[in-house]
This record gives structure tokens, sequence and C-alpha cells, in this order.
């Protein structure tokens, strides 16, 4: 033994591989847990070995397979019913029949680097069962969340293949992606639209900075944990279908104008502009409804294989899935295909080794992001197709730009493909020795290549839609990101009653990425095979590349402590170093944590008192840290755009130009979160009626982003980084859930949650200077937001309207306005000083929530089971900037048509067809509405078939289901969705990041992206 | 057993120290040193003669771009005058009219468009200015990167003191936040003063001419050329004439056909002063970026363009009877231009420019329309122009009548039943006859707008679109610029 031990503390490595017999002995405990009244069977128990953080879960069928010391404690808990205790004295069976009524707080929740039971947790920590979200036959994770936890909202981004926007307790950073940390299965990343949502098996949402400050560095914007679906050990093979096929269909369509009503309108337009009427005759009917012509109801269709099991040493589970989801706008279409292997097994008694795999390939038939808001301009009088099959031609009518464009071209001569592929996962190794020590290895990385590749013909489709050359142009971008993670925890009881754990890990990571771009013109396409550059004419070829790196180090520590499961108090730190911040004033960030519990409800004086079932207070404190700046920020880089080039004499030779056209920022330092939360979680009638209630205050401060800064200073983007402002956040949060069981055998349980956050610019470093922006989608050149000290961050900001100008005299009556005319906005002069000018404009609306909530029901009577879940957003502003985002003759929705000013005395409120000119699409109060909104959410029927029936079959399980998603919406605003989210890209990848201030744009509608509604039939099949 | 436990438990600890620092990378300075990926750090940069001739390029490249030669300075220079209208249709842009009625105001985009666009060019001349003295190389050619520096700074202050008056004056590369990154408007003098030391400067050191290698750059005779217009908005007439008169004397002279002075063929040429390069390039696009000629092309036919700014009936009605400048600066509808393009019967507009227009067959698929046309901005004419008014104002009524027959002579081409000679010895009726030569010589080239109101004429010429003296000789100052001055920055009178 000893040569051995010399040898290994050399090969430190082979630690993975070390065993040991002294070990204590692990028995692999097997059997079937039911409940105690009506002996059916209860999947996903959890069951845990007393005084350790190993864990399983019962199958669907309540049995369960657990390697345990064989004089240890095993732990059964499941919500609803008593946690019971048994002592495994040796037995490998153990059948335990669970009493209604549960025990919540001793249910175990996935917390970062490791599992707690609920009871022992300080922060603000939620979950979601696999089964939760895998019912709501979203496409993706992320979707399930919505309206499921309090102070997580959730705006869908409507593009087939991406994840929708997540926002964890209001916006904590600027800058950049803002998408959680998403952790699964110990790997980091900024998106999980590889996973199918049938592989998982726990997700939680750490919701405060204590208990995010773990992953410092990139836990800004709250941290998602998931753990994927594994194997039972010693479990018989269990096959899983899970199906589902149904459509989506667009809900709460904007009625545009028709035909005959657009030709009146363009001929005001034309004539308030000083121009000819530009329809002779505008009697032209409906004309083209081009939603209808370029809109569905799209097929889609989720299927999801699973195989898992266990023997006595190891356990495997591996599932297939497949999805095929068409988008709403013809000939877009995502599938996605998915493999995932995850196996674990026991070496020797005390060394465990496994791995996670996933391999994803997706492929998109994109569609131009431009599509959206041309259905929305498109004119209505020009027809689809001419009598002779050719396009119909805004030219043809004269319609000139704005309205210059048939959609149907657009899609017809689209021809783009994006693919994706990626292999991630991670392989790990635990090693528990000396009875109280765990060490966990674990390499995790992702490899990933996506390919985009658009086509555009040689084409005549209209005077505008046209190609005289074909092009070609590729996309390559590969992905090489891997972390490695290491992690000693400790674990001891003393005295029986002082529970220890302790909890010393070290991370790497490195996350690069490299693009190429090519582009050839004249490319032959007969078929795919033609498509490469080579074939372009030589002289038209062009390629660029770019690419990014960033490295990351970080040490951490945590300690759990834990008395009489009655006081706890938890500690961690982090300590992050980061490339980005490399060669600045701080390249270390360092992020503690502190949290406190108290479980009152088990105190001795509470014994005799039959109010609570339980109740427990927590109190806790972080700091965490964000990585989402760009690389070395503080490096000034040479540009050399083509537009510098220089061209000197006739001879065209391009000369490159290099200069420098950016400021070095001042030195950056980190951008830091700093929150305290304070919570209650109390269970009454005999764990019926539980409520959780979460009083929380964050500060960003120092948050970095972007700030517009003078032209005079002669940059290119005319923006600098740096560390802006401090923000606030702060809200409460609150959510009660009812189970019960009535005695007609009908089980049901009723939750709400709501979530309350007021958002607050505490100080802006760069000086009292407001800070303008909110340009994106608004003519002009405007700003239509301001982040001032004192107000929440972006609010809208512009002249308030006082009505609309009815003629010249009352022009003439009115303050003075540049650019006034009839049946323009007359703008409030509120400095009083007779004109309106800039100094007129004032705070308009909030685009930050105020309150999100969720209600979420579920009926179970004999074979039937029923589940409605409503959510909704209240206390928020949108700006409507699709109204007044013309250039030209674009088409308006019909309610401006019938309301709009269109002579003396005929509108006070809507302006002329002229709403485009400079003065009335100045940010102003007309374009403000409610984005308030309440949905029905999810509403599913299933029915499983009786065991009777089953049981020949040798069937264990089959489940049919309808369900609607978001089939019902309500809401006041008048343009497409108050779901207002990032701007739809042209492929399933990323997110624009073309304006990464996305805060300071908030709530600023220019997208028009149509609601749908999606309606699946599904089935669940177990055997 | 115990024994072994506690051996054990020390050999697994120190197995796990020693990998977590064996994989500590941070412990390695290099693993979080990551330099960006594809960047050229500024730190490797202004080191050679080659990054001192790139650092120019840059100058030049950039003055392509739409804020230079596209919208804003449509919008700026072109639009509030008669000679423009806004064109295309007439919902398109209509942006535009608020600049042609003069009803705009300070957050139009174009305002702070061209504001930027100039200070940009600010920015690459002061970057050679402060980073080339550093650079070993060549003392002459040093000496010669100043120059050209110097004279594209001073074009650009003088764009921006015409438009905006008191302009922030920015000489050197801002360094700190606190001091020169926000600085107050200086005073018309100021940014006057500032512009003549430039091209005093400039002309000393730049030679009188390029090889063909170099063609386009800044010559003296640009740098005399402008510093002669500049004083002439400053009435400083002794100026104007004795730079003027230098001018004449370098060996420029006008094209007998004053159609082809436009033409790709003659670019550069010998009545070429100043021109803004422009070039297209196959398979570079994006080099080949220029939009100067395509927002003004025939709007509806291939190879045209989007059809803004487009000649006026004022300006068609403008000329003295059978002046072929008439023909050759408007294209209009149904003619058939000297190169054979047959314009539609049927179109948009009237009229269009036609000193910006490249023949439809040179166009290029997927390129942007006559992305070839340099933009010219001086013009030996122009001189001559200056030349004869500035020697009216100082009495020498001969000069001037000589230098404007020079114009008038080569407007004739040769046909002698048209433009008569000038005669007229009275100063003001001579004033005024230059002033209309000025007009119809140098029309659609962004001269005119600010030519009337240095004149004092605003409000006679102006007056019925809505000028205003005492307000309209400069468009405000950009609401954006003023808001993020935090008040350092004032807006102009009247808006």
């Amino acid at each position: 033994m000893k040569r051995i031990f010399t040898k290994f503390s050399v090969l430190t490595f082979l630690c993975l591989l070390f065993i040991n017999a002294a070990f204590a002995q692990n028995i692999t405990v097997k059997g079937v847990v039911t409940d105690g009244s009506d002996k059916s069977t209860i999947p996903s128990v959890s069951i845990m070995v007393k005084g350790t953080t190993t864990g399983a879960q019962t199958d669907a069928a309540g049995r369960y397979s657990i390697s345990a010391p064989a004089n240890s404690t095993l732990v059964f808990t499941y919500i609803g019913y008593v946690t019971k205790e048994v002592a495994v004295a040796g037995q490998t069976t153990i059948n335990v029949a669970l009493a209604s009524a549960s025990q919540q707080l001793d249910q175990v929740v996935v917390v970062g680097y490791g599992t707690q039971r609920k009871i022992d947790v300080t922060g603000a920590v939620a979950s979601l069962k696999g089964d939760e979200i895998s019912k709501q036959a979203s496409t993706n994770p992320v979707a399930a969340l919505q309206g499921k936890i309090a102070g997580v909202s959730i705006t869908n981004t409507g593009t087939p293949g991406t994840t929708p926007q997540i926002r964890i307790r209001g916006l904590g950073t600027i800058f950049g992606n803002q998408a959680p940390l998403y952790v699964v299965d110990g790997v980091w990343y900024s998106d999980i639209n590889f996973l199918n949502p049938g592989d998982i098996e726990n997700m939680s949402v750490l919701k405060d900075a204590s208990a995010q400050s773990i992953y410092g560095i990139r836990a800004a914007n709250g941290v998602v944990l998931i753990t994927t679906k594994k194997g039972k050990l010693g479990a018989p093979t269990t096959v899983n279908y899970d199906a589902y096929a149904g459509f989506q269909k667009v809900t709460n369509q904007v009625k545009m104008a028709n035909a005959s009503e657009y030709a009146q309108f363009t001929n005001e337009l034309s004539v308030l502009n000083g121009g000819a009427p530009v329809f002779a005759n505008t009697n032209l009917g409906a004309g083209t409804n081009w939603y209808n012509q370029i809109l569905r109801d799209a097929f889609v269709t989720n299927h999801n294989v699973s195989v898992n099991g266990g023997t006595e040493k190891s356990t495997y589970n591996i599932s297939l899935g497949y999805l095929d989801q068409d988008g709403i706008i013809k000939t877009n279409n995502y599938k996605r295909y998915t493999a995932r292997v995850s196996n674990d097994i026991q070496i020797y008694k005390n060394l465990k080794v496994g791995y996670n795999i996933t391999g994803v390939m997706g492929k998109s038939n994109d569609v131009p992001t431009t599509i959206y808001h041309q259905l929305y301009a498109a004119a209505p009088s020009i027809p689809v197709f001419n009598p002779d099959g050719s396009y119909g031609d805004p030219r043809s009518q004269n319609l000139g730009d704005g309205a210059n464009f048939n959609p149907q071209a657009t899609i017809d001569f689209n021809n783009q493909i994006t693919k994706q592929y990626s292999v991630t996962g991670n392989i790990f190794a635990e090693l528990n020795f000396a009875k109280h020590f765990t060490f966990k290895t674990s390499v995790g990385g992702e490899f990933g290549q996506f390919e985009n590749r658009k086509y555009s013909p040689k084409y005549y489709a209209t005077y505008a839609q046209k190609s005289d050359a074909s092009e070609l142009d590729i996309v390559r971008i590969d992905t090489r990101n891997w972390i490695i993670e290491n992690t000693l925890t400790y674990q001891n009881t003393f005295n029986e009653d002082h529970n220890l754990t302790v909890l010393l890990g070290q991370s790497a990571q490195s996350n690069k990425s490299y693009t190429l771009n090519g582009s050839a013109q004249n490319v032959p396409f007969n078929t795919d095979a033609d498509l490469y550059l080579s074939l372009g004419d030589p002289a038209s070829r062009t390629v660029s590349d770019a690419g990014s790196r960033i490295t990351f180090a970080s040490y951490f520590a945590r300690a759990n402590y834990a008395f009489k499961s009655k006081y706890m108090l938890n500690a961690s730190i982090r300590a992050d170093g980061a490339s980005q911040f490399f060669g600045g004033q701080q390249t270390w960030g360092y992020f503690p944590s502190v949290g406190a519990g108290w479980v009152i409800s088990n105190e001795d004086f509470m014994k005799d008192q039959t109010v609570f079932s339980s109740l427990k207070l927590r109190g806790s404190w972080g700091m965490i840290g964000n990585a989402s700046v760009p690389i070395n920020p503080t490096q000034i880089v040479v540009a050399q755009t083509a537009d510098l080039t220089a061209f000197y004499g006739n001879n065209n030779i391009p000369l490159p130009g290099k200069s420098i056209n950016t400021l070095p920022p001042r030195p950056i330092v980190w951008e830091k979160g700093i929150g305290t939360d304070v919570g209650v979680e109390a269970s009454f009638l005999t764990h019926r009626l539980s409520v959780e209630a979460d009083y929380y205050n964050r500060k960003t401060s120092r948050a970095i982003f972007n700030l517009p800064i003078l032209g005079s200073l002669g940059t290119v983007s005319n923006e600098i980084l740096g560390n802006q402002a401090d923000i606030q956040n702060k809200g409460f949060e609150f959510s009660a859930s009812w189970n019960d069981k009535t005695a007609g055998g009908l089980t049901y349980s009723i939750g709400g949650n709501i979530g309350y956050n007021t958002n607050k610019v505490l100080a802006v470093l760069s000086g009292a200077t407001p800070i303008y922006d909110g340009s994106t989608g608004i003519t002009n050149g405007y700003t239509a937001t301001r982040t001032i000290v004192g107000d929440p961050i972006g609010m809208f900001y512009g002249y308030k309207t006082a009505g609309i100008f009815q003629n010249a005299a009352d022009i003439a009556n009115s303050p003075t306005q540049s650019g006034a005319a009839p049946g323009g906005f007359k703008y409030q002069d509120l400095n009083g000083d007779g004109r309106i000018t800039s100094a007129d404009r004032t705070t308009l609306g909030n685009p930050n929530p105020k309150y999100t909530y969720g209600v979420n029901t579920s009926f179970a009577y004999k074979n039937f089971d029923l589940a409605l879940d409503f959510q909704g957003v209240a206390g928020v502003d949108i700006y409507n900037a699709n109204l007044a985002y013309r250039y030209g003759n674009e088409n308006i929705t019909k309610d401006f048509f019938d309301n709009r000013w269109h002579g003396e005395g005929t509108s006070n409120s809507y302006p002329s067809a002229n709403i485009g000119s400079s003065a009335n699409s100045a940010p102003n109060s007309f374009y403000i509405s409610s984005g308030s909104y309440f949905r029905v959410r999810n509403a599913q029927l299933g029915y499983t078939l009786p065991s009777t029936i089953l049981n020949k079959w040798k069937i264990k399980k089959i489940r049919f289901y309808a369900n609607a998603q978001n089939a019902i919406n309500i809401f006041g605003y008048k343009g497409f969705s108050p779901e207002v989210g990032p701007v739809p890209t042209d492929n399933a990848k990323t997110i624009s990041t073309s304006n990464p201030n996305t805060t300071l744009n908030g709530g600023i509608d220019a997208n028009v992206y149509p609601l749908y509604a999606t309606y699946n039939f599904g089935i669940n099949l177990t055997f | 057993m115990k024994l072994h436990n506690k051996k054990y438990t020390s050999a697994v600890l120190g197995i796990g120290l020693a990998i977590t620092i064996a994989s500590f990378p941070s412990c390695k300075k290099s693993f979080l040193d990551v330099p960006q990926e594809g960047k050229q750090q500024s730190t490797a940069f202004w080191k050679t003669a080659d990054d001192a001739a790139a650092g120019v390029n840059a100058i030049y490249g950039n003055m392509r771009s739409w804020e230079n030669t596209a919208f804003p300075a449509i919008a700026i220079e072109s639009m509030g005058s008669d000679d423009a209208d806004k064109g295309s249709t007439p919902s398109d842009a209509s942006f535009f009219l608020d600049f042609d009625r003069f009803t705009v105001d300070p957050d139009q985009g174009n305002i702070s468009g061209f504001w930027n666009g100039q200070y940009r060019n600010i920015n690459y001349c002061n970057q050679v200015l402060q980073n080339v003295p550093g650079i070993t190389m060549d003392a002459t050619l040093k000496a010669r990167y100043f120059g050209e520096a110097k004279f594209i700074r001073a074009l650009s202050y003088f764009r921006l003191v015409r438009a905006f008056g008191g302009v922030p004056l920015r000489t050197k590369l801002p360094t700190d936040p606190n001091s020169d990154y926000n600085l107050p408007r200086a005073s018309v003098a100021e940014v006057y003063a500032q512009i003549e030391s430039d091209l005093n400067d400039a002309a000393a050191v730049l030679p009188q001419s390029y090889g063909a290698a170099d063609l386009g750059r800044a010559t003296k005779g640009a740098a005399l050329a402008l510093h002669a217009k500049v004083a002439m908005y400053l009435k400083k007439w002794n100026d104007v004439l004795s730079y003027t008169n230098t001018v004449m004397g370098l060996g420029y002279s006008l094209l007998p056909n004053y159609e082809q002075v436009f033409r790709l063929a003659n670019e550069n040429g010998p009545e070429s002063i100043f021109e803004i390069q422009c070039a297209l390039v196959p398979g570079n696009p994006a080099a080949s970026n220029s939009q100067y000629s395509q927002v003004q092309g025939v709007r509806g036919q291939t190879g045209g363009g989007w059809g803004f700014n487009v000649p006026s009936a004022e300006l068609a009605a403008s000329y003295e009877a059978g002046d072929p400048r008439r023909d050759a600066t408007i294209i209009f509808r149904g003619e058939t231009t000297p190169e054979g393009d047959v314009i539609d019967k049927v179109g948009d507009n009237p009229m269009y420019n036609q000193k910006s227009y490249v023949p439809f067959a040179l166009f290029v698929p997927n390129f942007n329309e006559g992305a070839q046309q340099n933009v010219r901005i001086l013009r030996y004419s122009d001189v001559l122009l200056m030349n004869a008014e500035a020697a009216n104002e100082l009495g020498n009524t001969s000069q001037a009548l000589t230098s404007l027959e020079q114009v008038r002579f080569r407007a004739r081409q040769g046909n002698t039943s048209i433009l008569p000679k000038v005669t007229t010895t009275d100063q003001t009726a001579l004033r005024l006859a230059i002033w209309n030569e000025r007009r119809s010589e140098l029309a659609m080239e962004n001269d005119r707008y600010f030519d009337v109101i240095r004149q004092g004429r605003g409000t006679q010429i102006f007056g019925v679109k809505g000028w205003k003296a005492g307000r309209n000789e400069v468009w405000p100052i950009p609401q954006s610029e003023i808001d993020l001055s935090g008040g350092v920055l004032t807006q102009n009178p009247g808006y």
C-alpha cells in the first residue's frame, strides 16, 4: 500500500483510477416506492443516502436503485408526502410506502457544484422537474420556464431554433449577451438550443446573488443548472417514447389597410409632401393580404426515444431526438437531430467515472429577417402575381421606396441554409476517500461547427428585386470551448447535530471561435454539389475571417453548516481571472457570499402548534460578476477596413488604408452585482398549502456598456465602452401552491407566483449626463430612450403630444414648432418658452416590466389529467416604432387608417398620413402604449390507458394528450405582440449583436414578428 | 486500517493539490494574456513608412464615405439651394423636404451624419499629424504627408464652419476624457484661422503635381485654390486675388468640352484641382463604396440610381439662352445622353443631375451604380471665377473681365451666337454677372447654397422657400451632440 501511495502522489492524474478497499462497504439497495393509501407507485421520488450527497430517483414505475453503505440510512422524499427514513442495515431490497402530506422542505435541490436539501438552502433557488418541462411540448427547454417561477420572465423570439430571451429578476447587465449561464452536467454554456427538452431531469434557477456567486464571473444574468437524465443502478431496461405533432397558428393578427384604403392613404401622403396623387383610381377592392399570402399554419413534430437502465455497477441512458418545425413564414423550416449518451460506471467501490455526450445537428431553411417588415409594409394594391405569371411589381403603380418589394419574390428567391453541428459533454471521475471526502474532476467541452450558405440567383422578379449576377456566400464558424473543473468536498456530521460540508474547487476555461466568410459571383447551381466558391468568377471572390478567444481561471470555496436542521450558515467565495481584463487594472475579481437560515418549525417551542407544517426564514448576501464584456476592450486595434482603401490616379489600384478610429476606453474594472435576499418559506394544513416569499435588492455596480460619445471625437462608432452606471433592481416574489387529493380520487394542485421588480439607475459614472439611446428601428436618427440617475434604465423619452394641428390658424396659435403642418402632432411646450425645442422632451414610459406572474394548475382524476397554465406581465410600456418607421409608401395598419387625421376635425390624436415626417416621427407619447398582457400559456388534457389493458401488451404506460400553447392572449397593444424580444436574425445561430446595448433599446417594437399559438397532440409510451 | 486511512487521506489531498496546481494555468501569466484574435494592436502601428502611407491612404479612402458624398452632404450642402429639389418619389426620404423648406429640426439624422462624417475626416488627419512625426522615414515624403493631412483637415473644417458656424476645434487627438473630450464651440474666426493656418502649411510643402500612380492626392494648387475660396467667404479679396493668381500660374486649363469635364475619362484632368477619388474594383465591393452617383442617378433605369438631389425648374430656367451647360448639367426626361443612354420619357422626375452621371453601360451588377465616379471638389473654372470676383471687388475690372471671359469662352464651345462676352465695367453689374456665372458653371456641385449665403442674398433668393436671415445662415448643431456635451455646446440662434 505504501508503495502505491508514493507512486500515485507522483502520477497525479492517475488518481482517477484510485482504489482502496478500506472504504466503507457500499451495497446496492433496490425497491419500489408506493403511495401509502392507494398503493400506486410513485415516480421521481428522491432517495438520498443520509448525510451524503449521494442520491437517486424512482423511475416511472416507482422503482429505484441506489448504492449506499450497508450501515447507512436512506431518506425518501417526494412532494406531497411525509419524508421517510429507513436504515439499510444490510438489506438489498427496501420497499417503502410513503404517507401523504409531504415534507416539502426536505426535497433535494441542485445547487452550484452539488445538491442540497431544500431545507438547507439559504438562497433563492427554484427548480422545475423534467416531466414538467417535457409536458409542455416546447421545442426549447427555456420556453417551458415561462410563468412557472416567480421572478423569471421569458420572451419568445419566434424564430424556430432560437432560445427565448430569459430574464431573472430584471435586468442585471446591459452589454452584450444577456442570457444566463447554463450549466449542463457541469459544462458551461451561453445557449442551450442544442438540448432536447426530453433529456432534462431537472432545471434549477439560481435567483439570488448568494446562490449564483459560486459561478462568479458568468453569474450576472442568473444561472440555470440543468441535470440530464441518467439510468439507475440495477434498474431494468426502460424504453420511453415521447412524441407530439401539431401546428403553429398566428393569433392576434394585426389588421392592415386593404388596397382601396392603402391607395387613398398613399395619395394623401403624396399630396401632403407636395406631389400628385399616386393612384388615379383608389377603388381597388381588398387587394392582396400579404400576411395571408406568406404566413401559414406551420407544422411541428417532435420525437424522442430513450433507453435507460443499469446494472449493479453502471447506469446508462441513451436518447435520440428529432424535431421538425416549420416556421410560420412559408419555406422556413428547422430540423434538429439530437443524440445523447450518458454512462456512469462504479469502477471501484469508491471510484465512479462517467460521461455525458450530446451530439446535435440542426438544419434551418432560413427566411430573411427583412420579410417580417416587408409583410407589414407591402402594398396591398399589388397582386402577388400578374395574370401573365410575373410577379406583381410595385413599380407598376409607381410606389417608390418603402414598399418597393413583393414579399412572395423575397421568399421565392431566398435560398439560405444554416447547419449547426456540435458535440458537447464531459467526462468525469468521482473519488470518495477517507469517509468524508469526495474528489471530483471533470473535463468538458463544446466542439461546434456552424455552416451558413446563401445562394442568390440571377433573377428578375420586380424592378427593385432583381439580381444581375448570382452570388454565393459561405460562412463557417468553428467553436472550440473547453472547461476543466476539480472539486474536493468534505462532508461530516459531528455529535449528530452539527452538519458541515466544505467545498474547494478550481476551474479553467477557454472559449475560442473562428469565422471564415467567402463569396463569389456566377457560381453555377444545378445541384448543391456546384456550390463551391472556386466555381465562381475568380475576380469576384472575396474572403475574410475573424476570431476570438477568451480564457478564465478560477478558484472557489464554500462551507455549509447546519445545526440540528434548525440553523444553517453558508458562505462561499470565488476568485475569477479573465483574459478580457488582462492588462487592465484588475485581472482578477473576487466574489464572496454568505447566507443564513432558521427553520423555526423545527424548534421545540413550535412542536405543539398546528398552524405551520413548516416555517423557515432565510437571508443571504452575495456578489457576482459579468464576463459578457468584449474581448480585451482596453487594447486599441488598428482599423483596416475596405472603406479606408485609397485609389490614386485612374488605374484603380486599391491601396489599403490603416488608421485608428476608436478611442482608448478608460480603464475598465469588473462589473459586479451585489445582492441581498430575505425569504420566508412556510407550509400549512399538513403541507397542503405552501408559500414562499422573497424580498431582494440587487445593485449592479459599475455596469459595463457602450455609451454614445460626441461625434466630434471622430470615432467610427460614436460609442465607447466603459464602467458607466450603477443600477438597482429590487422587488418581491411570492409564490403559493395548494396540493390536495379529494376523497373522490381527484388529485390537484394550484400554484401561483408573482414577481414585482423595480429598476433604478443609482449613478451614472461618466458624469451627470443622461444616456440617450434607443434609436433601433426609429427613423431619422432619433433616440427614444433616456437613462438618467433616479429613473429606471432606458426610459422612453420624447415629446408629449397635445393633439393634432387642425389648420394654419391652429399652428399660428400654438407654440412655435419646427415642421408644424396641419395633421401633424402638436407637442406640449413643457418649459413654456413659446417654442417646441428638445428641452420640451420628457419621460414617456417604462420598458421594464414591473409585474410578471403565472398561475399553474394541474388536475388528475382516474386516468385523466389536465393542466392549465396562465401567465402574464403588467406594468410595462412598449414603443411602437413600426408606425413611423417609414421611408415612403409603406402600408399602414387598419387602425391607423381608420383613425388618421385627413382634414380639419377628423382626428385630434392620430396624425395625418405624413406620420413618417421628421416632425411626426420624433419620439412622442403617441407611440407609447401599455405592454401588459395575460395569456393562457398552456392547456393540456391527457389520458393514460388503464394498466389492465397495458399489462396484456407488456407496456408500462401509454398516455395520450392534447396541448395548446399561447392559445388565448389578451392585451391592449395595437402592435403584433406585446412580447418585444430581441431582433430576430436570419438564421438560428445568434441574436444580433449589431446594437450590443440591448437594454437601452428595450421595449422598442420594430420587429413586427407575429404572435402564434401552438396546438399539439402527443403520446408518452413506456415499456 | 486507521493508519492507512490517514496516509491515504494525505496522499489524495496531495494528489488533489498537485492536480490543482498542474491545471492552474493561471499561475502562468500567459493563460489569461490573450491578445485579440485577428487584429493588429495599435502599439505595433505607426512604426514604419508603410504605416505612414497607410494612414494617409485612410484619409483619402474615408473621403468616399456616405457622410462625405451622399445623403448628409446633399442635405447640408445642396438641398437648401434653389438649384436642387428632393427628387425620387414624393414620399421617399421626405426628410429632405425639411432641409429644402428650412423646417428641419436639430434631431434630424443627416445633420449629425454630416457633422460626424467631417469629424471622422479630421480624426484620420490628426492621426497622421500626431503619429507620423515619430516615424523614421524620408523627410520630404513625411512633410508631404503632413501637407496632405492638413489640406483634408482644412477642407473638413471649411465644410463644418459653412454648415454650422463655430464648431469644436480639434487639432490633436483626444487623450484625456476629463479635459479634451468635451470641447466647447470655437468662434467662427478661430475655425477660419485654423483652416488658413493649415492651408498655408499645406501649400508650402505640397507638390504642384504627382506622377500617374499618385494622381488625386492634394496638391499645392488644391491648397491654394481652397485657401482662395476660404478667403472669399471671409471677403479677404486681396488674398483671393493673390492665391488665385498663383494657381493660374500653375498650368491648369479648361477642357474644351464642358460636359466632358464630368466623365470618367477626364478625371484628374487639366481642369481638376481636387477630386474625391472613387473606383469600382471587381471583387472588392467594400472598397467600391461610393454612393455619390447612385443616390443621384436616373431613377428607374438599370445603371441609374435613386434619383435624389435633382435639378430644379428654377435652375433649368436660370441659364442664358443657348448655354450648353444647361444640357450638360441636367439630364432631361426623354433625352439621349451624349454617351447614348436613352432616358425614359415617363419617369419619376423631369430632371436628374448629369454631373454625377455614369453611363449605364458601365454599371456592374451587385455594385453601387456609378461607384467609379470621382466627386469634383475644386475645378479650375471656380478659381477663375474667384479671381474675377476678387479683381472686381478690388477695382481691377479688366482682370475680372478677362478671367470671367475664360470661363464663358469655354462654355460657348465655339458658338459665338451664345453667351456674349461680358463687358460691363460697373462693379455691381459685374459682381452680379460673376455670381450668375458661378451658378451656371458650378450648378449641382454643392456650391450654390453657401455661395448665395456668403453673397448676403439668402433672404432675396431662398426667402420664398422659408429661409430667414439671422437663423438660416447656418444649420442647427446636432441635438445628440448638444445632449452628449451636457450643455457645453450651445445651439445656433433660432433652433
